[in-house]
């Protein structure tokens, strides 16, 4: 992803393009300043707020993807220019950093936007993009510790892009920037026979309808997933193959357990218990439990693609590593 | 409605069983007789024009109100556009017209096109009604218009025509979850059914991914129309030109997860139209470049 770099120079300069006059908003004690004006867009008024009460009147369904990564509560601003190119700022609260982490991993395309000052952290065998905020086409989407925002104009200009980018860095600024999640130390870079992880398809989430957005098992929730549980999906790649990983962390082993038995049920209805790797419709699929731990190999072209996959994953929490 | 669980599967979809699935789910033992009862053929019509928006996206309202007029003289084999409003309306009609109203919600110039042509062809202006929304009183209206946008949907796979109606339902979470199959049920409500004269989609700028709270992205300058009178035809077609557009973007194929199921049930259990690709007819007019199908 090429980059696009805000030097502290060029923040402070765009500070002072804004009008004086911010405009307070706060998240519990948290606060930050929106402008009354950037460039040629004026704020329109206060913000909506929108919570689990109302959010599908402000996106219909796409309200589910909030709740499913615990979202708190989220205010929108709009920013109108007079010529229909409106700016909308949203800006969602999650309960844990790890969400709205989540909400950004669930697409790594775009360019990446870092900002200055910002401690940057590039390890040797990434599992997943270390960017915070990624542009393209008009929308900005950013992690900011247990903020998620979205900053989208009704049409890319170039000056658009640049009060996009401006907003962007007034809601990070001064946050806190946590690692990812540490389920992600779990995945393994690299596994047996030449598998390497495509970092940019790596995603966080709770819920089995955002599994089902990249990699539909079923509409039922096979895997007992909630709010109460981690997961990471990953795929592996080798020459022209591909095969897939889901680690899922459950509160505990009987949770763990649970969700095991209800996924073979419904299924693998064929198979006797004690296996671990089965043919199906679409490759090989592997299994592999430890306490409230769970990971299942996805679509893998054999067998030993599967025990690779699997081979490499290590459940004990103590060795955990960054991701 | 009786209610059971449905548990379709990945699986069945790779099989190409989710069609039993799904029908022996939510229909039982009826399900074997209901599927051998499978119907004709359908005609989807897509109209397009290269110019029908400009470089910023604004919409020239000349060509698309001739874009809509082939359409509908297309779709009734009418000579002008009174006439084919008249084979398939009476001027005492109470009309509903039905958008996407939030997020890529149908174009405004489309919608007001919809309602002067009706009115040109003798529908009084008070006979014509918006009628999307939970709150809509359905018992008045003798016909509904159905005038999604086109997007796929994080959900339900494509968010397009059948679920254009969800609000009807007054309960649209129930749709969202294993239960979104059960979309097409809403076109069987009393106060639904046999109501829609037109489908009339806006895929003028649709979107193929992450819908409905797009990433533009992912939305792209189609410049069409997609009209017919089966509205299962009319998805899967719609759905075809998504899961292209999403190939073409990533280079690989890139089917819409998770699937669209609504559509298939909409077919195979709902009977509301036909969901197979062979036998469904699609008849393209105007540019033909980038058009996907």
């Amino acid at each position: 992803m090429a980059g696009i770099r805000l030097s502290l120079y060029f923040f402070c300069l765009a500070l002072g393009f804004f009008s004086p006059q911010g405009v307070a908003w706060s998240m519990d004690s948290e606060k930050a300043n929106l402008p009354e004006t950037i460039a040629s867009w004026k704020l329109a008024g206060p913000p909506r707020r929108i919570d689990a009460g109302n959010i599908f009147d402000y996106m219909n369904g796409g309200g589910e993807l909030y709740l499913a990564y615990r979202f708190d509560r989220m205010l929108a601003w709009e920013y109108r220019d007079g010529g229909g190119n409106d700016i909308t700022v949203e800006v969602y609260r999650m309960q844990a950093s790890d969400d709205a982490f989540g909400l950004l991993s669930l697409d790594w395309g775009g360019e990446e936007v870092s900002w200055a000052g910002a401690a940057e952290v590039h390890p040797a065998d990434p599992v997943a993009p270390t960017a915070r905020a990624l542009y393209g086409a008009g929308l900005l989407r950013l992690w900011a510790g247990d903020i998620y925002a979205r900053i989208m104009a009704v049409r890319e200009t170039y000056e658009a892009r640049q009060a996009i980018l401006e907003l962007g860095a007034i809601i990070a600024a001064g946050r806190p920037l946590p690692p990812p999640p540490a389920l992600l130390g779990l995945l393994p870079a690299a596994a047996d026979g030449a598998w390497r992880i495509l970092p940019d398809r790596t995603a966080f989430f709770r819920s089995h309808l955002v599994l089902n957005s990249f990699f539909y098992l079923s509409h039922e929730n096979l895997l007992a997933l909630d709010s109460s549980c981690e997961a990471v999906f990953a795929t592996y790649q080798r020459q022209a193959g591909r095969g897939h990983l889901l680690l899922i962390l459950y509160p505990d082993a009987d949770a763990a357990a649970q969700g095991m038995r209800g996924f073979l049920r419904t299924y693998l209805p064929e198979v006797g218990k004690d296996e671990h790797f089965y043919k199906v419709e679409d490759g090989w699929l592997g299994l592999k439990s430890q306490g409230r731990s769970l990971a299942l190999a996805l679509a893998c072209p054999d067998r030993e693609s599967a025990q690779a996959i699997l081979g490499r994953v290590e459940f004990a929490e103590k060795q955990r590593r960054s991701p | 409605m009786k209610k059971k669980s449905i548990v379709v599967t990945r699986r069945d979809f790779i099989r190409g069983t989710a069609g039993a699935a799904l029908g022996a789910a939510l229909l039982g033992p009826q399900w074997l007789r209901a599927a051998t009862t499978a119907g004709g053929r359908s005609v989807v019509l897509i109209v397009r024009d290269e110019k029908v928006m400009d470089a910023e996206f604004n919409v020239d309202r000349r060509i698309l109100a001739a874009m809509l007029e082939r359409v509908l003289l297309q779709a009734t084999g009418k000579e002008d556009a009174r006439a084919a409003w008249l084979s398939l309306l009476k001027p005492t009609d109470v009309i509903g017209l039905v958008p996407t109203p939030l997020m890529n919600p149908t174009h405004e110039e489309l919608i007001d096109l919809v309602r002067e042509s009706l009115v040109a062809a003798g529908v009084p202006a008070a006979n014509i009604v918006h009628a999307q929304g939970r709150s809509v009183d359905l018992a008045p209206l003798t016909a509904l218009i159905c005038m999604p946008g086109l997007k796929a949907h994080w959900l339900t796979g494509i968010g397009t025509v059948i679920k254009n109606y969800i609000l009807y339902s007054g309960a649209p979470r129930n749709y969202h979850h294993q239960d979104s199959a059960r979309l097409g049920e809403i076109w069987n409500l009393p106060q639904v059914k046999g109501k829609t004269k037109l489908v009339l989609v806006d895929a003028l700028r649709p979107v193929c991914d992450k819908g409905p709270q797009f990433d533009p992205r992912y939305r792209w300058p189609y410049g069409g129309l997609i009209a017919g009178f089966d509205p299962v035809a009319i998805d899967a077609v719609g759905l075809k030109i998504i899961e292209a557009k999403r190939a073409e973007l990533r280079g690989e194929p890139w089917p819409v997860s998770p699937p669209a199921v609504c559509v298939e049930a909409a077919d195979k259990v709902y009977r509301l139209g036909n969901s197979d690709l062979s036998r469904i007819d699609i008849k393209a007019f105007g540019w033909k470049e980038n058009a996907l199908v």
